[in-house]
């Protein structure tokens, strides 16, 4: 995963332009003849598997979520396989309370700031690692590495330790930095707080993707554009805002995508933590529908609240999947 | 050359004091799960385990039926990203190099199928595989771990794939081989790193899963170790030492395999991308 | 690397053979006919975490095994997130023949139907059940679970630290008790109690004491009822005996394990159930010699302080195809014997007076007596099971005053929750 290729075809694309500079013009070898029946048909079987796969797995489940959010479905019904249709009240009593609105906003926000804060320091460390010698290279890279492998319970695991209340190490570097109000903290008590050390976890996880492969990007960015601009006596800054950044806007926007997708969907980092608390003040939509959904046992509402938070996510992400669209149009 | 002193030093001030900051939550994990457990209560922190101690790991690993889960985890982790990748390659290759109507669309397919909220839709997985009678068993759970992964897979190998210049497949054509032979004797090779790097982002999902495995196998022989790794907080409460000997246990295969094949990726991506 | 990934695949290849033959433990239902035909069948039992002592597993499994020639399997189950354990499994083709439902949820449970109708066995062997906990377990006039065990509260303190401190007695008013955990924070350097902000059983007790409902009845629904002063003069008892604790405000006392707290000798005291001694006793074997137990004082010397009466039913899942021989594992589970030994070992009250001599000389069980005499539980509806359910906002509710909110705002603050819950349907 050195380089992150989804998105637009051009997101991603230093490895390709880099293959591409060097590659000798090949003459007339574009030998394409007319083609047959058989090589219509190649892209389809081709992706068959895998258009089956999504169609089963992923597409069985929602349509049987999209049933259940129209359903009574409590524990009764669920244990005697009882189907009870109850038309829109599931989405009725989820849209007339207050609590979706607020958890909607609540998980835009959430989103945005842990994205806004992953994008600009990985983009910072990522070009930072371009800088760095060969052995700093390394160590850092080791260091981020090491980050984001760890597996997300096991990380999440640990944040609870180093923020625990009692013999955390965290509390008690802050008191003997002097913030002696600190010695016993729970940091778990109030919103902002668990808020605080999830974000930090989320970030401390997700910025190695980005740094590493935005550094990777940078590799593949020919010499000749930057002798270029320096012959056009642009200064590094300039070299950066007229050469760097507009190789790496395609990778940019691709990355922030996915983050924005991670970083949506997160939940065990956010469950695992305090399961949505203090007061359900740190639920986002992934964390409420299983609270409101499994965790009370009124699953028609939790599958509701599901599909609910799939069109929040579809909103959120329209914009790039637009943009992808149109891209795709003038390509191969 | 000039700046070189004051130019190096900052940058690399800042990378060790990074380094630092990310290495630091891996390192606590392993000091702690190391430390006898008067080290870890204690009002100072000890910063490094000078009388280390295994007593944590054996009691992680004496839990009941842990090897069964280990070899659960790997059988339903390896298959699921074995599937996927080989699933993810044919359709990669036809979404990076074939012309064919629907291409755009299927494009959006898999990002649309990217963003999907794996742990809300549990319970209509779970009815799914309880009215197929499928419960109890690593079937289900590799087949979706397997499209949990897939449509990322399929997307990043679609890039390797496009980043394989075309010229190289051409020219085998030329050279008499037919469409199939010069996929396996050209492309695929140059894949391999990619394939691997791929993997990685399956390995890691697929190894973490939780909320799916909770639902669906009770019964504790199909179970996998996230299950395991939960347990211990919730049964030995502020047992930081076994915990954390157990999330090191946890961490460890992934962590691995990490350093090993994130290495191989990157510079087995460059080398294919310049011999091009 | 590329010999690599053929080698893994061959091993996926070979992986997927094995695991295709597994998953075939199918059950083996119909084989069965009359008393004595159960030979290579297995009956499953969900026991929670704590409830089964090894030893009475041990003699239960050889006399059931003896008498019926089939197999026990016990899987000891955690509390957390039980509820949708226990939902989903009855719900499977395949449940836990026989489970053990808290009595504050079984009547949600016999409400949804996933329990089967015991009123057969009841008028075989329950004739002399204690009614008042047999109630728990009636629904709709059937019964849906036989009473197993009951137990309630006491305090579980450390003769060494009580010692130190200077103390030589016992408390026996609630006001001499907070005395005495000043004392132990004064003259030592232990945690006088260990007591979470968020003990819930314990705060359900309290508030029998004060002879508070929670639930009242609005119409023909059930509404919250934690604005009732006499509730928040419960919560008021329960954040004194809290501020001579520095244990988490937001957890509960299983997270960490109290008992395992108390374990490392450094706590005064804790209130629990009186096996969480024999967790502790687990945690660390030299602090058996210091444990001591008495009943939890109340306002006057004459009463001691309402509890709850916690309790756990024997259920038979209604989709378990083994209904006779669970029948069978429940007669003899129950029986004097047996029930006599569970209440021996774990030091709790079993389901028949006639029984409960086995408690005599048992110090936890002398401890908990004057206690249960004035227990109660929590409101025996199906409705209630849903507050329970996580997270329970009758925590939150605690965990707000522990902060400093009044107890009458913290009321206010999850009582559209609690009503939410209360009125859903099943």
């Amino acid at each position: 995963m050195s380089v992150q290729t989804e998105g637009t075809d051009t997101a991603g694309e230093p490895a390709v332009r880099k293959a591409r500079v060097p590659a000798p013009p090949r003459g007339d070898s574009r030998t394409t003849g007319a083609p047959s029946r058989r090589a219509a048909a190649a892209p389809y079987l081709l992706l068959l598997p895998a258009l089956l796969a999504t169609a089963v797995l992923l597409g069985w489940p929602l349509v049987k979520n999209g049933l259940l959010s129209f359903q009574n479905l409590n524990p009764r019904q669920l244990i005697q396989h009882l189907t009870e249709w109850n038309g829109v009240d599931n989405y009725q009593e989820v849209l007339s309370g207050g609590d979706f609105w607020r958890v909607v906003e609540r998980s835009v926000v959430f989103t945005a700031v842990n994205v806004v804060l992953i994008m600009v320091f990985g983009t910072l460390i990522g070009l930072l690692l371009a800088r760095l010698g060969a052995r700093m290279r390394l160590l850092l890279m080791i260091g981020l590495v090491l980050a984001w492998a760890m597996p997300v319970i096991a990380a999440t695991t640990v944040y609870q330790w180093l923020f625990a209340q009692r013999f955390g190490v965290v509390n008690w570097a802050l008191d003997k930095l002097g913030w002696h109000s600190m010695a016993d903290h729970n940091w778990l008590q109030t919103q902002f707080s668990t808020f605080a050390v999830i974000i930090l976890l989320l970030v401390w996880q997700s910025i190695p993707f980005v740094a590493i492969n935005l550094y990777a990007a940078t590799t593949t960015i020919p010499r000749e554009l930057y002798e270029a601009a320096s012959l056009d006596g642009a200064g590094a800054w300039k070299g950066f805002t007229s050469v760097t950044l507009p190789f790496l806007r395609p990778f940019l926007y691709a990355t922030t995508f996915l983050e924005v997708i991670w970083i949506f969907k997160a939940f065990p980092q956010i469950f695992a933590m305090n399961e949505g608390g203090p007061d359900h003040l740190t639920e986002t939509l992934p964390i409420y529908a299983y609270v409101e959904g499994v965790g009370n046992q009124h699953f028609g509402v939790g599958a509701a609240i599901s599909f609910l938070t799939i069109l929040v996510l579809l909103v959120i992400t329209s914009y790039y999947l637009r943009m992808v669209l149109k891209q795709e149009e003038d390509e191969l | 050359m000039k700046r070189s002193l004051f130019g190096r030093f900052w940058p690399n001030a800042t990378a060790v004091v990074l380094f630092v900051g990310f290495v630091f939550p891996v390192y606590w994990m392993f000091a702690t799960a190391f430390k006898p457990t008067g080290d870890i209560i204690s009002e100072t922190p000890v910063w490094f385990p000078t009388d280390a101690t295994l007593e944590h790991f054996k009691k992680a690993v004496d839990a009941d039926h842990f090897w069964t889960l280990v070899v659960n985890s790997v059988t339903v982790t390896v298959l699921s990203v074995v599937f996927s990748l080989v699933i993810a390659l044919f359709a990669a290759f036809a979404l990076a190099r074939l012309r064919f109507k629907g291409r755009r669309g299927l494009i959006v397919t898999f990002m649309l199928a990217q963003m999907a909220p794996w742990e809300v839709m549990i319970i209509a997985i779970y009815l799914i595989v309880r009215d197929n009678d499928m419960l109890n068993s690593l079937v289900p759970l590799t087949v979706f771990y397997t499209m949990m992964v897939l449509p990322l897979t399929l997307l990043t190998l679609r890039g390797y794939v496009a980043a394989v210049p075309k010229e190289l497949e051409e020219s085998a054509m030329v050279d008499g081989c037919t469409r199939t032979q010069a996929f396996v004797k050209v492309i695929f090779p140059l894949l391999a790193p990619g394939l691997m790097a791929t993997s990685l982002f399956g390995f890691v999902t697929a190894w973490n899963e939780f909320p799916l495995v909770l639902i669906l196998n009770k019964d504790i022989e199909k179970q996998t170790l996230p299950l395991w790794l939960s347990q211990f907080q919730t049964a030995f409460g502020d047992d930081w030492g076994a915990t954390m000997a157990a999330s090191s246990l946890f961490a460890l295969p992934i962590l691995i395999l990490f350093i090993f094949l994130q290495r191989k990726a990157v510079s087995g991506l460059t080398d294919g991308a310049v011999k091009g | 690397m590329k010999r690599k990934l053929a080698a893994a695949i061959v091993i996926a290849g070979m992986m997927v053979s094995v695991s295709a033959c597994g998953g075939d433990d199918g059950d083996d239902s119909g084989k069965n006919a009359g008393p004595d035909g159960f030979k290579g069948q297995t009956l499953t039992v969900w026991a929670m975490d704590g409830s089964t002592p090894d030893q009475w597993v041990k003699d239960v499994t050889a006399a059931f095994e003896k008498k019926t020639g089939a197999k026990l399997k016990f899987e000891t189950q955690k509390w957390d997130g039980i509820q949708q354990k226990i939902t989903t499994a009855l719900s499977e083709s395949n449940p836990p023949d026989v489970l053990e439902v808290g009595n504050t949820q079984t009547p949600a449970y016999a409400a949804t139907g996933g329990l089967a109708d015991l009123s057969d066995l009841k008028k075989e062997i329950g004739a002399d059940w204690t009614p008042s906990v047999s109630q728990s377990s009636v629904y709709d006039g059937k019964q849906y679970g036989a009473p197993w065990y009951f137990a309630n509260r006491v305090v579980v303190y450390n003769k060494k630290i009580w010692a130190k401190a200077g103390l030589k007695d016992t408390p026996k008013t609630r006001d001499e008790f907070f005395k005495d955990l000043e004392t132990i924070g004064k003259k030592t350097d232990a945690e006088p109690i260990y007591l979470p902000g968020q003990n819930w059983y314990f705060f359900d007790g309290l508030t029998i004491g004060q002879g508070a409902d929670l639930v009242k009845k609005d119409g023909d629904k059930y509404v919250s009822n934690l604005g009732d002063p006499k509730v928040s003069k419960a919560m008021e008892i329960y954040k004194k005996y809290a501020s001579y604790s520095k244990a988490p405000k937001d957890k509960d006392e299983a997270t960490p394990q109290q008992a395992e707290v108390f374990a490392k000798g450094k706590t005064g005291a804790f209130i629990g159930m009186g096996w969480e001694a024999g967790t502790a006793v687990k945690a660390n074997k030299a602090i058996e010699k210091d444990l001591g137990y008495f009943t939890i004082p109340g306002q006057t010397a004459d009463k001691p302080e309402g509890v709850f009466l916690g309790g756990s039913n024997l259920a038979v899942a209604q989709g378990s195809k083994k209904q006779a021989l669970a029948k069978e594992f429940l007669k003899i589970a129950l029986s004097d014997q047996y029930e006599g030994e569970l209440a021996k070992l774990n030091g709790v009250i079993p389901n028949k007076q006639a029984l409960e001599s086995n408690l005599k000389g048992n110090a936890v069980a002398e401890a908990a007596a004057p206690g249960a005499a004035v227990g109660g539980t929590t409101p025996l509806i199906p409705e209630w099971g849903a507050v329970e359910n996580n997270p329970n906002p009758i925590k939150s509710y605690m965990t707000a005053v522990l902060n400093g909110k009044s107890p009458a705002d913290a009321a206010k603050q999850v009582e559209g929750e609690i009503n939410k819950r209360l009125a859903q349907q099943n």
